[in-house]
């Protein structure tokens, strides 16, 4: 009997340890009493919950953000992002009060982003202090929107199709500035480096980057910076700390989803606030269905009477066992390479090691490392690209083309003029 | 004749085309920020270098042969810095000329800063005076080589010193005369600025230790208890809540992937119907081509509806912050957590900014290649299904053909063939 008190002792003071790593390794992590009071579903366990989750699903919240925003942009956040990642429970997105309530749902949603993935080492990765001038090579900037929607254009009514030439018109303008100030941000940094050339000890390379030469100047950014490491420390400490002892936090999570109650509903009705309107999302499916639906059009118009010319013919070739087995192999060989085909978009896109951030470093003549990349192999990389997506985009360009030649054709009496030198 | 009319389209249409134009705006103005920010601080650290007016020509190091030719956008500046240059060394001579005195008192201040520069030892950071008039006139000389080192401030050096004894208690690695700290000027200059990277480097090189346990507990995967309790926990959270659908993010990734396989699938078409066949074989090769890109295609397309039953039943609420989010936090089994940095390696600006415009262009293309179509599925119907009179017809198909055709950037002009004429 004691030695089991004793043992339930020391199993009872291991799950608070193992939270307490658990916050220490989270941003904003709430302490293990909030937990346990989320268990039972207590008002005032949510705020800090909330909290928690805005920090952790949004990549662009700091300490700052977090008490300027509103607390709803937060709630309504957080439900958006776990809908979209395909939460299963919708008892949270149903409650449309306000943020002192639902603390165990908000444990259980944290629960299951933690069980899916390495949630906190992305964590840590994402918010890493980063000495070196890092450059990612696959950032896309088209889907990246920023945080709360700062140019939400309410648009009602109909819109002159003129404006939307002058707004494509200003895109242009705007990536024009971009390549020029870009071009100059590499012409700085690349003096920086020349002039700090010998100042860094690392082996392969030795000048600083910006971040490197600004705490030289200046000994508070120093102070800063080594308090932002102090901090990472802390954190990545507690992380392997969670880690080693993470299986009694699994099963107290269970003994959590059992006290929920058994009525959640099986079949989630309908969400309360939701445009009608099918937004992005239904967008993007419908352009790859539009696409597609073009390209079947044309697959039929061009196998359609070859298969028929063929099947006039095929009686005239006789029925030999050559023919036979001559139909056979290039039956097998047509469907190896379209199988081919069909794996070579199944692949994610990108090798992995482009996807990381590098630190840009000035070398003439540095033997790169395995892991390291040669900007000389790179540009080649993205010019065999640029070419492709103009091909592409010059493709989509004849198209509409042709569309708009056959469309305005049917209107006699018209001279359609095209710009010079298309 | 007359004034053109206007096209009014339709507010649906225009909602949709509306949002996607001015998010391409937004992330091009982010984007437009992010950058202006740093080169606010590279203008300024650079200032310590090349006080403002007298910008300097980028200087050559010290084992580079030649400077390669400048790319043709950044020409026209180079061309003005090296007038300016030439217009400043004019006035100087002027200036040495009319005031011997001081020309006398920089070129004795020249062999100390030369000396300073052989002082430079492999590893440690000293600073070169960046004052303007001893700047101005030991341009030639002070010109940076790669031995040359450059001086902070002096009194910045103070506090740099402080920083030393209060973080001795971190190993700080052998380094250039880290310990001394004798009061004579330059050797402040050449230990002091040592100190904050060496204690970086004490905290990152227990950081590197932290960041390899964290990295290699992943690869060893945690123990199977913990692997299990976690599946268990998902399992039964899914089954007491319902059916699931799903995520937006998995059904933005099937619609990439999907894109992807229509512009391969269309790119094989071509490949197919530019080359004659020489013989029955080949044309029988053809036809199975064609009708197997027909199959998949209907696969896809098959596909395809299944997201969208998929979408229309659970109607995933777009956000645009979810959007940043989702690609952020790609639900994969690891994540990169390698230390040592991986290396891009540059050898002169003209790569790197080649290397810039490049990423840059990719980009703008993808986003072009996505208003297009976003442009195509808007206008092209409206064309098709309006009544093709009267000016505002016109006015449409004028925009659309130069929206579509040209981007935006060439117009038609419609002229009318009045028999009366």
């Amino acid at each position: 009997m004691g030695r089991r008190r004793r043992r339930e002792d020391r199993a009872a003071g291991a799950l608070p340890e193992a939270i307490a790593a658990l916050s220490r390794s989270l941003p904003a992590g709430p302490s293990p009493e909030i937990f346990r009071r989320a268990k039972f579903d207590r008002p005032e366990a949510a705020p800090a919950l909330w909290q928690l989750l805005f920090r952790v699903l949004s990549p662009l919240a700091t300490d700052k953000t977090g008490a300027t925003l509103v607390p709803e942009f937060q709630v309504r956040l957080v439900k958006s992002v776990l809908r979209s990642q395909g939460y299963p429970r919708s008892v949270l997105a149903q409650r449309s009060e306000g943020n002192s309530q639902s603390s165990r749902e908000l444990l259980l949603a944290l629960s299951w982003l933690l069980a899916r993935g390495p949630l906190l080492e992305q964590l840590l990765a994402q918010s890493r202090v980063q000495l070196g001038d890092q450059v990612s090579l696959f950032e896309s900037v088209v889907l990246a929107r920023p945080g709360p929607p700062a140019s939400c254009m309410e648009i009602e009514g109909p819109v002159d199709l003129h404006q939307v030439q002058w707004l494509m018109g200003k895109l242009r303008i705007r990536w024009r500035q971009l390549l020029s100030s870009q071009q100059e941000h590499c012409s700085l940094l690349s003096k920086i480096h020349l002039y700090t050339c010998g100042s860094h000890s690392h082996q392969r390379f030795s000048h600083l980057s910006v971040a490197e030469t600004e705490m030289l100047r200046d000994p508070d950014n120093t102070q800063q910076l080594l308090q932002a490491l102090e901090c990472e420390n802390v954190r990545l400490e507690a992380a392997l700390e969670w880690r080693r002892c993470e299986l009694v936090f699994w099963q107290w999570m269970d003994t959590v989803l059992g006290a929920c109650t058994p009525g959640a509903p099986a079949v989630p009705s309908q969400p309360l606030t939701l445009p009608v309107i099918p937004e992005r999302g239904l967008g993007e499916l419908e352009l790859v269905a539009w696409e597609l639906q073009a390209l079947q059009e044309e697959l039929q118009e061009a196998a359609e009477p070859r298969r028929a010319a063929w099947e006039a013919q095929v009686s005239s070739l006789g029925r030999g066992p050559e023919w036979i087995t001559a139909r056979k192999t290039l039956q097998e060989t047509v469907e190896q390479e379209l199988t081919a085909l069909q794996r070579s978009w199944e692949q994610s896109g990108g090798p992995p090691q482009l996807q990381r951030p590098h630190r840009l470093v000035r070398s003439k003549d540095g033997t790169p490392g395995p892991q390291d990349l040669q900007a000389a192999e790179m540009i080649r990389m993205l010019r065999t690209q640029e070419a492709s997506l103009d091909g592409s985009l010059r493709q989509l360009q004849d198209q509409c083309q042709q569309e708009l030649a056959r469309l305005a054709g049917t209107l006699p009496g018209l001279i359609w003029i095209l710009a010079p030198g298309h | 004749r007359g004034a053109e009319a206007a096209f009014m389209l339709p507010a649906v249409c225009a909602r949709r085309l509306m949002a996607e134009i001015q998010g391409a705006l937004d992330a091009c103005s982010e984007r437009q920020r992010q950058l202006e920010r740093s080169l606010r601080v590279s203008r300024r650290l650079l200032r310590a270098w090349e006080p403002a007016g007298t910008p300097i020509p980028e200087p050559p190091p010290g084992s580079e042969t030649k400077e390669e030719d400048p790319a043709p956008a950044c020409a026209q500046s180079l061309q003005d810095l090296k007038e300016l240059e030439l217009l400043t060394q004019a006035l100087e001579k002027a200036v040495r000329v009319r005031k011997g005195m001081s020309s006398a008192r920089q070129r004795d201040r020249t062999p100390s800063l030369t000396s300073a520069s052989t002082v430079a030892t492999a590893g440690s950071t000293a600073s070169a005076p960046s004052q303007a008039s001893r700047q101005a006139g030991n341009r030639a000389s002070a010109r940076p080589t790669k031995g040359t080192h450059q001086a902070m401030d002096p009194a910045k050096n103070l506090p740099a010193h402080k920083l030393l004894s209060v973080r001795s208690k971190t190993p700080v690695g052998a380094g250039a005369g880290t310990t001394k700290h004798e009061p004579g000027l330059r050797d402040q200059q050449t230990t002091a600025p040592s100190a904050p990277p060496r204690t970086t480097e004490a905290f990152t090189l227990k950081e590197k230790g932290l960041w390899a346990q964290l990295s290699s507990m992943q690869t060893s995967d945690s123990t199977d208890a913990t692997r299990a309790a976690k599946a268990q926990f998902l399992q039964k959270l899914q089954m007491v809540s319902g059916s699931s659908r799903p995520s937006a993010a998995e059904i933005e990734a099937e619609a990439r992937s999907l894109r992807k396989a229509c512009a391969l699938l269309r790119l094989r078409m071509q490949e197919e119907l530019s080359v004659a066949p020489a013989d029955w074989m080949e044309e029988y090769r053809c036809l199975l081509t064609l009708e197997g890109l027909q199959a998949i295609v209907e696969q896809c397309l098959h596909r395809l509806q299944e997201l969208q039953a998929a979408v229309m039943g659970g109607l995933p609420e777009p956000c645009a912050a979810g959007k940043a989010t989702q690609a952020s936090l790609p639900c994969g089994s690891k994540a990169d957590l390698s230390w040592s940095p991986q290396l891009l390696l540059y050898s002169s600006t003209q790569e790197l900014q080649t290397l810039a415009t490049l990423k840059l262009r990719v980009a703008m293309l993808e986003q072009q290649i996505h208003l297009e179509k976003v442009l195509m599925a808007e206008l092209l119907p409206l064309i098709r299904t309006w009544e093709p009179q009267g000016a505002p017809w016109l006015a449409l198909c004028r925009a659309a053909y130069s929206l579509l055709c040209q981007g935006g950037e060439r117009f038609l002009t419609i002229l009318r063939d009045d028999p009366a004429d």
